[in-house]
């Protein structure tokens, strides 16, 4: 059985890392992840192989003869038993919490010099600012150069969205009046696609926005051909609104409010 | 309704007339069902009460308003005290009216239950007169919501409470209930959903008005 | 013509149904008059007079179909009419559909009123399957898209999985403690009767303009408090819904806690009766949690009050963390009852105790604890506390094991068995535990913070959501009732149809639900109607899996509709089963028993000789029966 066991799982693993499962990767955020998954992707193999193999085995050694009406051994229980399958499973998940711990801590680790980006999502469109950049705008394309950390903050301005790149494996929700944020290190250069990953609205399907991963000399030069500024309707954070709010309130003497969102 | 159909089930599992039917129940646990079925209820009210205290503590302390209640709104906190002392003293009255009728003192149960159940109004007419006076709504603010939602929902269960009392002051005053713990069941459930009610206001009252 | 009106019934329910939805909508003219609004404006969200009839008219209804006439007779201090039973038993089809209090009518009611919505759930995703067959747009638009997933997704969770678990339990767990019935039997027949409203409500809100709520299941604010009417009809149902689920499990609660019969002990309990205790504790504390967060959507909504409008003070993550104070634990509550029916079936199959049953017991409780503190394992995207994901992460994974100690004790429980695998229930059981188990460790994979931060929001949660669903709660649902089955109806089901039914539904289940996990992974994001061609293939393969996964429900359904009429007789006990419900006549006697059993030993002792569970009234009378004590034998190594 022990043999079965080592052999489906060790196939299973065998077949299972065959495949390259989270796709292209173009973060160095991606490569602790992807490791990460392949881990899981062996322990998963060899328990569900356990559970495969014990049930196979039970099926074929102690499948009744038809016409048997006699009763199987009547063993209650087995304490010993009982303790090893609580305590290993115990030790797996606490290892694989412990690991996850580490690989969160270490993908979120930011940078001193990284770049900021703003990212305005609202239904059903992106944009982008470059706040070192007089937060010159750019609408639908995203520019990041390669290799630089890149700090994504997060506005939403009217109901949830999710930034999500997956060949950067990196996802957060943009959630309106909280400031969130993705730390991404792109590490290769290319066009990939920005999808909105939570639910939106009518056109969630199709809230996409082109990114653009290019060298630091290129995207120097694109940025320096930007020329409007992100419109102040987008620039608002949650205390910016509210201390319009005041002034307005002041201004009409009550405090009934004024701003609805979007609907 | 559903505390009032729990309550009226008192009476639902104690046959009263002798018929062809199903088998009395064994009794494995000593606790009443009826009993048992209000205190469950009231686990899943106070879990209803602890959703909106949730949403309490998000509006008040993870929103991170610069006041607390924001500028420009105003609580009668006196009389809202004076409305505590109101809903507290019924609590003892509704006790009172339980005490009673186990010592078969019907004319005490009929005042405990008939003064418990005007405290308990005047205890809605004064929230009520306070909804009309105090000056902002429902629709001012996250503050405006958690306000009338806290106090609102509590208003509901006084209100809830009041029919279930006066369920029992009607039976009361034709001469129901007795001493016997299956006698009074129909006092006792309102009762103990009466303390419910009054405990919740001054955790509600604490949140809203004093902290 | 007159007596039937005054009768408690359909045309008294009926007329009750006008006059409470004639109530609510005066209700509404009356307070905007006295408001000095305009009477009939409707050009807003929030619809007053289409939504606070919603709420009033099935209370009329309910008023007229007789669900509160004792109640009200006892309130108003008139003398009760003493219970002539009439509302027991069910002696015609016509009696299924009256107010019943008898346990067992309203859990087939209930088994089969959920049924009717499972297929209609079932239609809905084949829909959204014919949509999805190829990319591009083919056959709804983008907004219908949304309400369909929103929709198949409630009616399975709140019409389906969660009430078909009380239908069973209904129906057995009374009899498997040895009492005559529930604690509460009219607030047992109003839980149900609150069901078909919740669906008529949610299914109704295709009808309503701007179309049914299309925030999803989860409704999350601030989508769901900007949305058209439907997302008002989704407010009220999961009330009607809710407030079913609460009273059922309130009345199990009270039934399983003080009606047992003598000697039923909480170690001599059958592991469905503690799977609905455990359950049942989540329900009564978590639910109302949902509750609360509707309410305040719909406040939002209808009132204009501002929880979720960060513009004025709002807090727009709190909404989920309510959410998944209760959505959590509501998965537990659509997985355990499963888990006690599993035990059942296994150790009557396997012609054994099952294995570690005090474990089993208290992996249930573990469970029941831990659930409660998991919710935020589906906001580690959100934005929510950083702080807090890293705890959540822990508790979720540990979650795995009290699961996993089920898990193995079920096939523990298998060896040194003698394993009879003629019963469809059988085979859907041993087919739970392995589709079970890749479900839950794709729900491992969710728990792992950086695993999630890629996969969350995609198909591999679809996958996952339909592993643990499908091929959990749904299978152990099919298994019960194959398995009770002759019990509740006196008659035998095909075994040669429950096998087509067995493997078809088994590799239609993988065939349509493992490739999810691939293109999720691979970036194929959940809830578009739309994606690139890439998935093409897959989805195509998704798509026909999952029309012949519906194909042959037919036959199931086919299997139980004929043989409820034709089948062969059953026999009190075809499995040769210990528990009690087993020892009494199929289907049971109106009133379940003439004396109420004695327990006298564990419910699972096959295999030591003269063990008994339970002695029925009227048998060994007089004589003295030794109590059952279980015997020490181990396994030989
Ligand atoms: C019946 C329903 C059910 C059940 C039982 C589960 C069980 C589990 N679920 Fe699942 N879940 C859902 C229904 C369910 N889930 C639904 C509907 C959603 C989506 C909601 C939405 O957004 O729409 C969801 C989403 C969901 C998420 C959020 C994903 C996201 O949106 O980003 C997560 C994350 O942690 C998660 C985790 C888990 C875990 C850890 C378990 C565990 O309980 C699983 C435990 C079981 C096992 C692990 C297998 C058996 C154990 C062994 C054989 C022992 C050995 C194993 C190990 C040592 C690992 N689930
Ligand atoms: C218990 C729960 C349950 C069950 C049983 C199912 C069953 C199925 N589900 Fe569903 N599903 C969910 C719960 C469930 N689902 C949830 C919670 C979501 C998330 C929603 C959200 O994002 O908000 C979801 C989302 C979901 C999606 C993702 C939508 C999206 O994100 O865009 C898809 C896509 O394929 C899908 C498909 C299916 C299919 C093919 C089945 C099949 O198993 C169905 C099999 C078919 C039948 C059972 C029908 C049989 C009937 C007939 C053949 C016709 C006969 C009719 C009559 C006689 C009247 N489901
Ligand atoms: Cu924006 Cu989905
Ligand atoms: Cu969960």
């Amino acid at each position: 059985m022990v043999l079965a066991v080592l052999v489906l799982g060790v196939v299973q693993s065998v077949i299972l890392l065959q495949f390259d499962w989270f796709g292209e990767a173009a973060a160095t955020e991606a490569a602790p992840i992807d490791t990460m998954m392949d881990v899981t992707v062996v322990i998963s193999s060899f328990i569900f192989a356990i559970v495969c193999v014990a049930l196979g085995y039970a099926l074929i050694k102690w499948r009744a003869k038809p016409g048997d009406e006699s009763d199987g051994l009547p063993i209650h229980g087995n304490t010993k038993l009982e303790i090893i399958w609580t305590i290993i499973p115990v030790i797996i998940v606490l290892g694989l919490g412990g690991y996850s711990w580490a690989v969160l801590d270490d993908i979120e680790k930011t940078d001193e010099n990284a770049l900021h980006v703003n990212a305005y999502a609202q239904q059903f469109a992106w944009t982008f600012g470059y706040p070192e950049d007089g937060n010159k705008w750019s609408e639908g394309v995203l520019h990041v150069p390669v290799n630089r950390q890149v700090i994504f903050d997060l506005q939403a301005q009217d109901v949830i969205h999710s930034f999500w790149v997956p060949e950067w494996r990196i996802k957060k929700d943009a959630v309106p009046g909280l400031a969130t944020d993705a730390v991404v290190t792109p590490d290769k250069e290319g066009t990939y696609q920005l999808v909105c990953a939570e639910l939106c609205g009518i056109g969630h399907t199709t809230m996409r926005a082109y990114v653009i991963v290019e060298s630091e000399e290129k995207y120097e030069a694109w940025l320096s051909k930007q020329t409007t500024e992100v419109p102040t309707s987008l620039l608002k954070t949650k205390d910016e609104y509210l201390e319009a709010e005041a002034k307005e309130q002041e201004e009409s003497g009550g405090i009934e409010g004024s701003g609805v969102v979007e609907e | 309704m559903e505390s009032a159909s729990i309550a009226a089930h008192g009476h639902g599992h104690v046959d009263e007339h002798e018929h062809h039917g199903p088998p009395e129940a064994h009794q494995s646990a000593r606790i009443d069902r009826t009993i048992l079925g209000i205190l469950l209820f009231i686990l899943s009210e106070v879990m209803l009460f602890g959703a909106f205290f949730a949403a309490y503590f998000f509006l008040r302390v993870v929103a991170d308003p610069a006041s607390w209640p924001p500028e420009g709104f105003e609580l009668p906190v006196l009389i809202a005290g004076i409305n505590t002392a109101v809903l507290i003293s019924s609590s003892f009255t509704v006790h009172y009216a339980l005490e009673a009728i186990k010592h078969n003192n019907h004319r005490g149960l009929k005042l405990g239950l008939t003064a418990t159940w005007l405290l308990g109004a005047t205890f809605l007419f004064i929230q009520i007169n306070e909804y009309i006076h105090i000056g902002f709504t429902p629709r001012d603010g996250a503050f405006g919501s958690i306000f009338f939602s806290l106090t609102g929902l509590h208003g509901a269960h006084v209100f809830v409470g009041l029919l279930l009392l006066t369920f029992a002051n009607i039976r009361a005053y034709r001469g129901h209930f007795g001493p016997a713990q299956k006698d009074h069941l129909g006092v006792e459930v309102p009762g103990i959903y009466w303390h419910f009610v009054d405990i919740m206001w001054i955790i509600v009252f604490l949140a809203v008005y004093i902290i | 013509m007159a007596a039937a009106i005054r009768q408690p019934g359909w045309y008294r329910g009926a007329i009750g149904l006008v006059l409470g939805a004639a109530f609510g909508f005066g209700l509404v003219i009356a307070l905007r008059a006295i408001s000095g609004l305009d009477l009939f404006q409707t050009e807003q969200t929030g619809y007053p007079h289409v939504v606070v009839p919603l709420i009033t008219a099935p209370f009329g209804f309910l008023f007229g179909f007789g669900a509160f006439d004792y109640w009200f007779r006892w309130a108003a201090g008139k003398p009760t009419i003493p219970e002539d039973h009439s509302g027991h038993g069910a002696y015609s089809w016509k009696d299924y559909f009256k107010f019943n209090t008898d346990h067992k009518v309203i859990g087939t009611q209930y088994v089969v009123t959920t049924l009717f919505f499972f297929l209609i759930g079932g239609l809905l995703a084949l829909l959204m399957r014919a949509e999805l067959a190829q990319p591009g747009a083919q056959i709804v638009a983008a907004s219908t898209f949304n309400g369909l997933f929103s929709t198949h997704a409630v009616v399975m969770i709140f019409l389906f999985i969660i009430p078909v678990f009380a239908g069973l339990a209904n129906y057995v767990l009374p009899l498997m403690i040895g009492a005559p019935d529930m604690a509460f039997p009219r607030l047992n027949a109003l839980s149900f009767w609150l069901l078909p409203i919740a669906g008529l409500i949610f299914i109704g809100s295709f009808l309503a303009p701007g179309g049914a709520f299309d925030a999803g299941w989860t409704g999350y604010a601030p989508l769901s408090t900007g949305a058209p009417l439907g997302q008002s009809f989704f407010n009220i149902g999961v009330q009607f819904a809710g407030a079913s689920s609460i009273a059922t499990a309130l009345n199990f609660l009270v039934t399983i806690i003080t009606m047992r019969a003598p000697g039923m002990n909480l170690w001599r309990m059958p592991l469905l009766v503690w799977a609905n205790l455990s359950t049942s504790l989540l329900v009564v504390g978590a639910t109302p949690f949902v509750a609360g967060a509707q309410f305040m959507v719909f406040f939002d909504r209808i009132l204009g009050m501002n929880f979720f409008n960060f513009l004025e003070g709002g807090d727009v993550i709190s909404y989920q963390h309510i959410f998944w104070f209760y959505s959590h634990p509501a998965v537990y509550i659509m997985m355990l009852p499963g888990f006690g029916i599993i035990s059942e079936i296994i150790s009557t199959h396997a012609r054994k105790p099952v294995f570690g049953y005090r474990l089993m017991a208290l992996a249930l409780i573990g469970i029941v604890v831990l659930s409660y503190s998991v919710w935020a394992h589906h906001m580690f995207v959100a934005g929510m506390f950083s702080w807090l994901r890293v705890p959540i992460m822990i508790t979720t994974l540990l979650i795995a094991v009290p699961t996993g100690i089920k898990v193995f004790s079920w096939l523990g429980t298998l060896f040194y068995g003698k394993i009879h695998t003629y019963s469809t229930a059988m085979l859907f059981a041993l087919a739970f535990i392995i589709t079970f188990t890749v479900g839950g460790i794709s729900g491992v994979m969710l728990g792992m913070i950086p695993i999630d931060i890629h996969v969350s929001d995609t198909y591999f949660v679809v996958a996952h959501i339909h592993f643990v669903l499908f091929g959990g709660s749904v299978f152990t649902i099919f298994a019960g009732i194959y398995h009770w089955f002759p019990k509740m109806t006196g008659r035998m089901y095909d075994e040669r149809l429950g096998r087509i039914h067995f493997w078809g539904t088994v590799i239609g289940t993988w065939l349509a639900f493992v490739p999810m996990h691939w293109i999720g992974m691979d970036g194929m994001p959940r809830r578009v109607a739309d994606y690139a061609t890439q998935y093409g293939d897959w989805n195509l393969l998704i798509s026909v899996s999952a029309f012949a996964l519906g194909a042959v429900q037919l036959v199931f359904l086919y299997n139980m509709i004929v043989s409820w009429r034709f089948g062969p007789k059953a026999g009190n006990n075809p499995w040769r089963a210990n528990s009690i419900e087993w020892q009494v006549t199929s289907p049971p006697p109106v009133f379940n028993f003439d004396e109420i059993p004695r327990v006298v030993g564990g419910p699972y002792e096959y295999g030591t000789p003269g063990a008994r569970h339970a002695i029925m009234g009227g048998e060994d009378e007089g004589a003295e029966v030794p109590e059952t004590k279980p015997s020490t034998v181990t396994a030989p190594s």
